[in-house]
Protein backbone atom coordinates (compact mmCIF):
# COMPACT_ATOMS: atom_id res chain seq x y z
CA UNK A 1 0.00 0.00 0.00
CA UNK A 2 2.98 2.57 1.10
CA UNK A 3 4.84 1.70 -2.46
CA UNK A 4 1.54 2.11 -4.07
CA UNK A 5 0.81 5.97 -2.47
CA UNK A 6 5.04 6.32 -3.16
CA UNK A 7 4.45 5.26 -6.54
CA UNK A 8 1.53 7.83 -7.40
CA UNK A 9 3.29 10.32 -5.21
CA UNK A 10 6.75 10.11 -7.69
CA UNK A 11 5.25 10.26 -10.69
CA UNK A 12 2.61 12.84 -9.85
CA UNK A 13 3.49 14.71 -12.59
CA UNK A 14 2.60 12.65 -15.02
CA UNK A 15 -0.75 11.73 -13.62
CA UNK A 16 -1.15 15.39 -14.05
CA UNK A 17 -0.38 15.40 -17.40
CA UNK A 18 -2.25 12.68 -18.50
CA UNK A 19 -5.33 14.26 -16.88
CA UNK A 20 -4.85 17.58 -18.56
CA UNK A 21 -4.19 16.14 -21.55
CA UNK A 22 -7.61 13.79 -21.79
CA UNK A 23 -9.73 16.96 -20.56
CA UNK A 24 -8.35 18.92 -23.28
CA UNK A 25 -8.83 16.52 -25.99
CA UNK A 26 -12.17 15.94 -24.78
CA UNK A 27 -12.69 19.71 -25.68
CA UNK A 28 -11.29 19.25 -28.65
CA UNK A 29 -13.46 16.63 -29.92
CA UNK A 30 -16.40 17.72 -29.36
CA UNK A 31 -17.65 18.54 -33.07
CA UNK A 32 -20.53 19.94 -32.80
CA UNK A 33 -20.52 23.24 -32.04
CA UNK A 34 -24.32 23.49 -30.78
CA UNK A 35 -23.36 21.47 -28.11
CA UNK A 36 -20.44 23.53 -27.00
CA UNK A 37 -21.04 24.41 -23.25
CA UNK A 38 -22.54 28.41 -23.29
CA UNK A 39 -19.57 28.90 -20.30
CA UNK A 40 -16.92 27.63 -23.07
CA UNK A 41 -17.54 29.78 -25.81
CA UNK A 42 -17.26 33.95 -25.62
CA UNK A 43 -21.05 33.80 -25.56
CA UNK A 44 -20.16 33.68 -21.55
CA UNK A 45 -20.48 36.54 -19.41
CA UNK A 46 -16.90 37.16 -18.52
CA UNK A 47 -15.81 36.94 -22.30
CA UNK A 48 -18.43 39.12 -23.70
CA UNK A 49 -18.08 41.67 -21.04
CA UNK A 50 -14.01 42.02 -22.15
CA UNK A 51 -15.24 42.31 -25.88
CA UNK A 52 -17.85 44.47 -25.31
CA UNK A 53 -15.40 47.21 -24.16
CA UNK A 54 -13.10 46.31 -26.71
CA UNK A 55 -15.44 47.06 -29.32
CA UNK A 56 -16.50 50.03 -27.76
CA UNK A 57 -13.40 51.47 -29.03
CA UNK A 58 -12.53 49.31 -32.31
CA UNK A 59 -16.12 50.20 -33.69
CA UNK A 60 -14.96 53.10 -35.09
CA UNK A 61 -12.34 52.25 -36.88
CA UNK A 62 -14.09 50.50 -39.75
CA UNK A 63 -16.64 53.29 -39.93
CA UNK A 64 -15.29 54.71 -43.60
CA UNK A 65 -15.94 51.47 -45.39
CA UNK A 66 -19.38 50.17 -43.32
CA UNK A 67 -20.69 53.71 -44.30
CA UNK A 68 -19.64 53.42 -48.14
CA UNK A 69 -20.91 50.24 -47.79
CA UNK A 70 -24.38 51.14 -46.38
CA UNK A 71 -24.97 54.36 -48.65
CA UNK A 72 -24.34 51.38 -51.89
CA UNK A 73 -27.18 49.59 -50.11
CA UNK A 74 -29.12 52.17 -49.57
CA UNK A 75 -28.87 53.68 -53.15
CA UNK A 76 -29.82 49.75 -54.18
CA UNK A 77 -32.71 49.15 -52.35
CA UNK A 78 -33.69 53.27 -53.25
CA UNK A 79 -34.11 52.55 -56.56
CA UNK A 80 -35.61 48.98 -55.90
CA UNK A 81 -38.59 50.89 -53.98
CA UNK A 82 -38.69 53.13 -57.16
CA UNK A 83 -39.16 50.74 -59.24
CA UNK A 84 -41.37 48.98 -57.35
CA UNK A 85 -43.15 51.92 -56.65
CA UNK A 86 -43.71 52.35 -60.47
CA UNK A 87 -44.53 48.89 -61.07
CA UNK A 88 -47.07 49.03 -58.44
CA UNK A 89 -48.57 51.85 -60.16
CA UNK A 90 -48.87 50.55 -63.99
CA UNK A 91 -50.50 47.56 -62.15
CA UNK A 92 -53.10 49.79 -60.32
CA UNK A 93 -53.73 51.49 -63.20
CA UNK A 94 -54.44 48.38 -65.27
CA UNK A 95 -56.94 47.76 -62.50
CA UNK A 96 -55.58 44.74 -61.91
CA UNK A 97 -58.04 43.00 -60.14
CA UNK A 98 -58.34 42.83 -55.96
CA UNK A 99 -56.40 38.74 -56.23
CA UNK A 100 -53.59 40.49 -57.34
CA UNK A 101 -50.49 38.49 -55.30
CA UNK A 102 -47.81 40.69 -54.12
CA UNK A 103 -44.70 38.73 -53.48
CA UNK A 104 -44.38 37.68 -49.38
CA UNK A 105 -41.80 36.06 -48.95
CA UNK A 106 -40.21 38.71 -47.10
CA UNK A 107 -43.38 38.97 -44.80
CA UNK A 108 -41.99 35.63 -42.70
CA UNK A 109 -39.17 37.79 -42.07
CA UNK A 110 -38.43 39.68 -39.55
CA UNK A 111 -34.49 41.40 -38.23
CA UNK A 112 -32.65 41.99 -34.96
CA UNK A 113 -30.00 44.26 -35.50
CA UNK A 114 -26.67 43.52 -33.78
CA UNK A 115 -23.39 44.73 -33.24
CA UNK A 116 -20.31 42.20 -33.85
CA UNK A 117 -18.23 42.26 -30.17
CA UNK A 118 -15.47 39.06 -31.44
CA UNK A 119 -14.56 37.93 -34.77
CA UNK A 120 -12.03 36.15 -36.29
CA UNK A 121 -11.02 35.18 -39.72
CA UNK A 122 -7.77 33.12 -39.61
CA UNK A 123 -8.45 30.25 -37.66
CA UNK A 124 -9.55 27.09 -39.32
CA UNK A 125 -12.64 26.89 -37.46
CA UNK A 126 -14.13 30.64 -37.09
CA UNK A 127 -16.79 31.95 -35.08
CA UNK A 128 -17.51 35.43 -33.87
CA UNK A 129 -19.92 37.10 -30.72
CA UNK A 130 -22.84 39.22 -31.39
CA UNK A 131 -24.07 41.65 -28.43
CA UNK A 132 -27.58 40.23 -28.54
CA UNK A 133 -28.69 37.25 -26.76
CA UNK A 134 -32.06 35.57 -25.15
CA UNK A 135 -32.42 38.79 -23.32
CA UNK A 136 -33.11 40.54 -26.95
CA UNK A 137 -34.85 37.05 -28.49
CA UNK A 138 -32.12 36.09 -30.40
CA UNK A 139 -32.32 31.90 -30.40
CA UNK A 140 -30.24 29.31 -31.42
CA UNK A 141 -29.93 28.48 -35.03
CA UNK A 142 -31.25 31.63 -36.43
CA UNK A 143 -29.40 33.52 -39.14
CA UNK A 144 -26.77 36.35 -39.14
CA UNK A 145 -26.67 38.29 -42.53
CA UNK A 146 -25.01 42.02 -42.84
CA UNK A 147 -26.31 44.66 -45.16
CA UNK A 148 -23.82 42.57 -47.88
CA UNK A 149 -24.42 39.02 -47.62
CA UNK A 150 -25.07 36.38 -45.47
CA UNK A 151 -22.55 35.85 -42.32
CA UNK A 152 -23.63 32.65 -40.17
CA UNK A 153 -26.02 31.04 -38.57
CA UNK A 154 -26.01 31.46 -34.51
CA UNK A 155 -24.72 28.73 -32.13
CA UNK A 156 -25.29 29.40 -28.45
CA UNK A 157 -27.31 32.08 -26.72
CA UNK A 158 -26.43 33.70 -23.58
CA UNK A 159 -28.57 36.11 -21.90
CA UNK A 160 -26.72 39.20 -23.47
CA UNK A 161 -24.78 38.16 -26.50
CA UNK A 162 -24.93 34.73 -28.90
CA UNK A 163 -22.16 32.96 -30.53
CA UNK A 164 -22.22 32.79 -34.30
CA UNK A 165 -20.60 30.36 -36.57
CA UNK A 166 -19.13 32.14 -39.32
CA UNK A 167 -19.58 31.33 -43.10
CA UNK A 168 -15.78 30.59 -42.86
CA UNK A 169 -16.63 27.58 -40.52
CA UNK A 170 -16.32 23.76 -42.33
CA UNK A 171 -19.01 23.09 -40.01
CA UNK A 172 -21.50 25.17 -41.81
CA UNK A 173 -22.97 24.81 -44.97
CA UNK A 174 -25.09 27.22 -46.60
CA UNK A 175 -27.42 25.76 -49.45
CA UNK A 176 -27.27 28.29 -52.39
CA UNK A 177 -27.41 28.66 -55.86
CA UNK A 178 -26.56 30.57 -59.00
CA UNK A 179 -29.24 33.17 -59.19
CA UNK A 180 -31.36 32.54 -62.63
CA UNK A 181 -30.53 28.84 -62.56
CA UNK A 182 -32.21 26.07 -60.74
CA UNK A 183 -29.58 23.68 -59.56
CA UNK A 184 -28.46 24.28 -55.85
CA UNK A 185 -25.54 23.60 -54.05
CA UNK A 186 -24.02 24.30 -50.65
CA UNK A 187 -21.42 26.48 -49.87
CA UNK A 188 -18.44 25.89 -47.77
CA UNK A 189 -15.36 27.35 -46.48
CA UNK A 190 -11.95 25.47 -47.25
CA UNK A 191 -10.14 27.03 -44.64
CA UNK A 192 -7.97 29.51 -47.38
CA UNK A 193 -8.26 32.67 -48.18
CA UNK A 194 -11.26 34.73 -46.01
CA UNK A 195 -12.93 36.09 -48.93
CA UNK A 196 -13.27 32.71 -51.04
CA UNK A 197 -15.49 29.97 -50.84
CA UNK A 198 -16.59 27.11 -52.76
CA UNK A 199 -20.09 26.22 -53.81
CA UNK A 200 -19.90 21.97 -53.97
CA UNK A 201 -22.28 19.69 -55.17
CA UNK A 202 -23.68 21.44 -58.04
CA UNK A 203 -25.60 19.26 -60.43
CA UNK A 204 -23.82 19.37 -64.14
CA UNK A 205 -26.83 21.00 -65.70
CA UNK A 206 -26.26 24.38 -63.86
CA UNK A 207 -25.62 27.51 -66.06
CA UNK A 208 -23.20 30.10 -64.35
CA UNK A 209 -21.59 32.35 -65.92
CA UNK A 210 -17.90 34.30 -64.66
CA UNK A 211 -19.09 37.36 -62.55
CA UNK A 212 -22.66 35.56 -62.08
CA UNK A 213 -24.04 36.36 -58.50
CA UNK A 214 -24.64 33.54 -55.91
CA UNK A 215 -27.94 33.68 -53.51
CA UNK A 216 -29.12 31.73 -50.97
CA UNK A 217 -31.71 28.91 -51.98
CA UNK A 218 -34.47 29.30 -49.36
CA UNK A 219 -34.38 25.55 -48.75
CA UNK A 220 -34.13 25.84 -44.93
CA UNK A 221 -36.35 27.91 -42.49
CA UNK A 222 -33.07 29.83 -41.48
CA UNK A 223 -32.61 32.51 -44.63
CA UNK A 224 -34.80 34.18 -46.99
CA UNK A 225 -34.38 32.92 -50.41
CA UNK A 226 -32.87 35.04 -52.74
CA UNK A 227 -30.10 36.51 -49.90
CA UNK A 228 -27.04 37.65 -52.28
CA UNK A 229 -24.01 35.91 -51.08
CA UNK A 230 -21.25 36.19 -53.46
CA UNK A 231 -19.69 36.19 -56.81
CA UNK A 232 -18.70 33.01 -58.95
CA UNK A 233 -14.95 33.59 -59.94
CA UNK A 234 -14.37 30.45 -61.67
CA UNK A 235 -14.23 30.61 -65.39
CA UNK A 236 -16.28 28.62 -67.72
CA UNK A 237 -15.40 25.24 -68.89
CA UNK A 238 -16.42 22.37 -70.06
CA UNK A 239 -17.60 19.68 -66.92
CA UNK A 240 -17.19 16.16 -67.02
CA UNK A 241 -18.33 15.14 -63.78
CA UNK A 242 -21.86 14.76 -62.76
CA UNK A 243 -21.79 17.53 -59.95
CA UNK A 244 -18.99 19.92 -59.71
CA UNK A 245 -17.09 23.23 -57.69
CA UNK A 246 -17.28 26.92 -58.08
CA UNK A 247 -15.30 29.22 -56.64
CA UNK A 248 -17.39 32.17 -55.11
CA UNK A 249 -15.91 35.75 -53.64
CA UNK A 250 -17.80 36.04 -51.03
CA UNK A 251 -19.53 39.95 -51.03
CA UNK A 252 -19.64 40.44 -46.89
CA UNK A 253 -16.27 41.31 -46.05
CA UNK A 254 -15.56 39.00 -42.40
CA UNK A 255 -12.11 41.53 -41.64
CA UNK A 256 -14.55 44.32 -41.40
CA UNK A 257 -17.96 42.83 -39.88
CA UNK A 258 -19.66 45.66 -37.66
CA UNK A 259 -23.13 45.57 -37.71
CA UNK A 260 -25.21 42.41 -38.33
CA UNK A 261 -28.86 41.79 -38.57
CA UNK A 262 -30.46 38.29 -37.02
CA UNK A 263 -32.89 36.81 -39.22
CA UNK A 264 -36.17 35.57 -37.50
CA UNK A 265 -38.46 33.57 -39.50
CA UNK A 266 -41.63 34.26 -38.34
CA UNK A 267 -43.18 31.00 -39.49
CA UNK A 268 -39.64 29.01 -38.03
CA UNK A 269 -41.77 26.69 -35.30
CA UNK A 270 -44.43 26.10 -38.02
CA UNK A 271 -42.02 24.90 -40.64
CA UNK A 272 -40.42 22.98 -38.30
CA UNK A 273 -43.53 20.86 -36.50
CA UNK A 274 -44.25 20.58 -40.19
CA UNK A 275 -41.04 18.57 -40.99
CA UNK A 276 -41.02 16.70 -37.79
CA UNK A 277 -44.41 15.32 -38.69
CA UNK A 278 -43.19 14.41 -41.61
CA UNK A 279 -40.10 12.42 -40.41
CA UNK A 280 -42.13 10.93 -37.82
CA UNK A 281 -44.85 9.86 -40.48
CA UNK A 282 -41.91 8.09 -43.04
CA UNK A 283 -40.44 6.71 -39.62
CA UNK A 284 -43.42 5.08 -38.90
CA UNK A 285 -43.79 3.54 -43.17
CA UNK A 286 -40.44 2.50 -42.85
CA UNK A 287 -41.41 0.69 -39.75
CA UNK A 288 -44.63 -0.71 -41.06
CA UNK A 289 -44.57 -0.73 -45.01
CA UNK A 290 -47.78 -2.75 -44.94
CA UNK A 291 -49.97 -0.34 -42.52
CA UNK A 292 -52.51 0.02 -45.61
CA UNK B 1 6.32 31.82 -2.16
CA UNK B 2 3.01 33.83 -2.11
CA UNK B 3 4.03 36.74 -4.13
CA UNK B 4 5.42 34.35 -6.49
CA UNK B 5 1.75 33.56 -7.11
CA UNK B 6 0.62 36.41 -7.11
CA UNK B 7 3.32 37.70 -9.72
CA UNK B 8 2.13 34.92 -11.64
CA UNK B 9 -1.88 35.89 -11.38
CA UNK B 10 -1.44 39.37 -11.90
CA UNK B 11 0.40 38.17 -15.57
CA UNK B 12 -2.51 35.74 -16.62
CA UNK B 13 -5.31 38.45 -15.51
CA UNK B 14 -2.98 40.66 -17.58
CA UNK B 15 -1.91 38.70 -20.23
CA UNK B 16 -4.95 36.48 -21.51
CA UNK B 17 -7.40 39.95 -21.83
CA UNK B 18 -4.90 41.31 -23.76
CA UNK B 19 -4.34 37.99 -25.76
CA UNK B 20 -8.31 38.47 -26.58
CA UNK B 21 -9.08 41.80 -26.89
CA UNK B 22 -5.61 42.88 -28.99
CA UNK B 23 -3.46 40.45 -30.23
CA UNK B 24 -6.04 38.22 -31.38
CA UNK B 25 -6.76 40.54 -33.62
CA UNK B 26 -3.28 41.74 -34.61
CA UNK B 27 -3.06 39.47 -37.20
CA UNK B 28 -0.14 40.20 -39.94
CA UNK B 29 -1.47 39.09 -43.48
CA UNK B 30 -2.96 36.14 -42.45
CA UNK B 31 -0.37 34.03 -41.16
CA UNK B 32 1.37 35.45 -38.23
CA UNK B 33 -0.75 35.19 -34.80
CA UNK B 34 0.87 36.70 -31.89
CA UNK B 35 0.73 34.21 -29.22
CA UNK B 36 2.10 36.36 -26.38
CA UNK B 37 -0.10 34.76 -23.39
CA UNK B 38 2.79 31.70 -23.46
CA UNK B 39 5.03 34.24 -21.60
CA UNK B 40 2.86 33.72 -18.77
CA UNK B 41 4.37 30.08 -18.83
CA UNK B 42 7.47 30.53 -20.86
CA UNK B 43 8.70 33.32 -17.37
CA UNK B 44 7.04 30.88 -14.22
CA UNK B 45 9.62 30.03 -11.70
CA UNK B 46 11.83 27.48 -12.50
CA UNK B 47 11.98 25.31 -9.24
CA UNK B 48 8.13 25.55 -9.02
CA UNK B 49 6.84 22.38 -9.20
CA UNK B 50 5.65 20.65 -12.38
CA UNK B 51 2.10 19.76 -10.94
CA UNK B 52 2.03 23.57 -10.13
CA UNK B 53 2.93 25.08 -13.49
CA UNK B 54 1.01 22.09 -15.23
CA UNK B 55 -2.56 23.37 -13.66
CA UNK B 56 -1.38 26.94 -14.26
CA UNK B 57 -0.44 26.41 -17.96
CA UNK B 58 -3.94 24.50 -18.09
CA UNK B 59 -5.63 27.02 -16.93
CA UNK B 60 -4.23 29.45 -18.78
CA UNK B 61 -5.08 28.21 -22.14
CA UNK B 62 -8.52 26.82 -21.03
CA UNK B 63 -8.78 31.02 -20.62
CA UNK B 64 -8.01 31.84 -23.69
CA UNK B 65 -9.72 29.03 -25.70
CA UNK B 66 -13.13 29.99 -23.97
CA UNK B 67 -12.25 33.81 -25.01
CA UNK B 68 -11.33 32.32 -28.74
CA UNK B 69 -13.37 29.59 -29.17
CA UNK B 70 -10.93 27.52 -29.81
CA UNK B 71 -12.30 24.00 -27.98
CA UNK B 72 -8.91 23.04 -25.97
CA UNK B 73 -6.63 23.62 -28.80
CA UNK B 74 -4.96 26.22 -26.55
CA UNK B 75 -5.52 23.98 -23.40
CA UNK B 76 -3.72 21.15 -24.72
CA UNK B 77 -0.97 23.44 -26.16
CA UNK B 78 0.05 25.09 -22.89
CA UNK B 79 -0.12 21.71 -20.94
CA UNK B 80 2.11 20.21 -23.31
CA UNK B 81 4.38 23.25 -23.36
CA UNK B 82 4.23 23.52 -19.68
CA UNK B 83 5.24 19.48 -19.00
CA UNK B 84 8.40 20.52 -21.89
CA UNK B 85 9.72 23.60 -19.87
CA UNK B 86 11.92 22.24 -17.67
CA UNK B 87 13.82 19.83 -20.30
CA UNK B 88 14.18 22.81 -22.38
CA UNK B 89 15.55 25.52 -20.02
CA UNK B 90 18.08 22.92 -19.05
CA UNK B 91 18.89 22.75 -22.60
CA UNK B 92 20.44 25.82 -22.11
CA UNK B 93 21.50 26.51 -18.45
CA UNK B 94 23.10 23.74 -16.54
CA UNK B 95 21.31 22.31 -13.21
CA UNK B 96 22.81 24.48 -10.98
CA UNK B 97 21.36 27.89 -12.35
CA UNK B 98 18.31 26.93 -11.21
CA UNK B 99 18.59 26.95 -7.32
CA UNK B 100 18.09 30.97 -7.42
CA UNK B 101 14.37 30.27 -7.70
CA UNK B 102 14.46 33.04 -10.21
CA UNK B 103 12.03 33.59 -13.21
CA UNK B 104 13.68 33.00 -16.59
CA UNK B 105 14.23 36.33 -18.12
CA UNK B 106 17.00 37.91 -20.07
CA UNK B 107 17.99 39.42 -16.56
CA UNK B 108 18.63 35.89 -15.23
CA UNK B 109 19.84 33.88 -17.42
CA UNK B 110 22.06 35.81 -19.73
CA UNK B 111 21.47 37.50 -23.52
CA UNK B 112 22.09 34.42 -25.46
CA UNK B 113 20.77 31.34 -23.03
CA UNK B 114 17.62 33.79 -22.99
CA UNK B 115 16.97 33.92 -26.61
CA UNK B 116 17.51 30.33 -27.61
CA UNK B 117 15.09 29.58 -24.75
CA UNK B 118 12.77 31.55 -25.58
CA UNK B 119 12.97 31.16 -29.55
CA UNK B 120 12.67 27.36 -28.57
CA UNK B 121 9.28 27.57 -26.84
CA UNK B 122 7.76 29.61 -28.88
CA UNK B 123 8.87 27.00 -31.91
CA UNK B 124 6.97 24.85 -29.85
CA UNK B 125 4.23 25.79 -28.85
CA UNK B 126 3.47 27.28 -32.86
CA UNK B 127 4.08 23.65 -34.09
CA UNK B 128 1.76 22.40 -31.36
CA UNK B 129 -1.13 24.87 -31.32
CA UNK B 130 -1.28 24.99 -35.72
CA UNK B 131 -0.40 21.10 -35.68
CA UNK B 132 -3.42 20.48 -33.30
CA UNK B 133 -5.39 23.01 -35.51
CA UNK B 134 -4.44 20.96 -38.53
CA UNK B 135 -5.15 17.88 -37.19
CA UNK B 136 -8.87 18.65 -37.90
CA UNK B 137 -8.23 19.87 -41.23
CA UNK B 138 -5.65 19.29 -44.11
CA UNK B 139 -3.41 22.47 -45.24
CA UNK B 140 -0.03 21.43 -44.34
CA UNK B 141 1.92 24.38 -46.67
CA UNK B 142 -0.24 26.77 -44.93
CA UNK B 143 0.28 25.65 -41.38
CA UNK B 144 3.87 25.80 -42.07
CA UNK B 145 3.97 29.19 -43.01
CA UNK B 146 1.85 30.02 -40.18
CA UNK B 147 4.04 27.91 -37.62
CA UNK B 148 7.24 30.06 -38.50
CA UNK B 149 5.29 33.42 -39.41
CA UNK B 150 3.65 33.27 -35.82
CA UNK B 151 6.95 32.05 -33.98
CA UNK B 152 8.85 35.35 -35.40
CA UNK B 153 6.20 37.59 -33.98
CA UNK B 154 5.38 35.73 -30.93
CA UNK B 155 9.22 36.11 -30.27
CA UNK B 156 9.81 39.71 -31.14
CA UNK B 157 6.71 40.87 -29.13
CA UNK B 158 7.68 38.87 -26.00
CA UNK B 159 11.17 39.73 -25.99
CA UNK B 160 9.87 43.18 -26.09
CA UNK B 161 7.77 43.01 -23.04
CA UNK B 162 10.97 40.97 -21.37
CA UNK B 163 12.95 43.55 -21.98
CA UNK B 164 11.19 46.34 -21.07
CA UNK B 165 10.41 45.21 -17.59
CA UNK B 166 14.04 44.70 -17.19
CA UNK B 167 14.37 48.65 -17.86
CA UNK B 168 11.05 49.09 -15.51
CA UNK B 169 13.78 47.41 -12.69
CA UNK B 170 16.73 49.14 -13.63
CA UNK B 171 14.58 52.43 -13.50
CA UNK B 172 13.75 51.30 -9.98
CA UNK B 173 16.94 50.62 -8.48
CA UNK B 174 18.20 54.08 -9.41
CA UNK B 175 15.83 55.66 -7.54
Amino acid sequence: MNELILFFRNNSKWFMFIIYVVISCMLLFQHNPYQHHIYLTSANAVASGAYGLGSEVTSYFNLREINADLNARNAALQSEVVNLREQLDILQEKNYTDTMVTDSTMQHFRFIVAHVINNSVSKPYNYLTINKGSNDGVKAEWGVIDQNGVVGIISNVGPHSARVISLLNPNFRLSCKVKNSDGFGSLVWDGKDPSIALLEELPRHTIYHKGDTVVTSGYSAVFPPGLPVGRVITEDQNRKENFFTLKVELFADFTTLSNVQVVVNNYRAELKALEAGEKEEEEENIKNPFKQ
Amino acid sequence: MSKTLLNILLSILLLVPAQAVIFNNLILFNVAVPLVFIYVIVSLPVTLSTNVSLTIAFITGLAVDIFGDTQGVNALACTLLAFIRKPVYHLYMSIDDDLAGMRPSLRTMGYSPYMKYLLTMTLLYCFAVFAIEAFQFHNFGLMLLRIICSTAFTFVIIYAIDSLSIRQRQREKKL
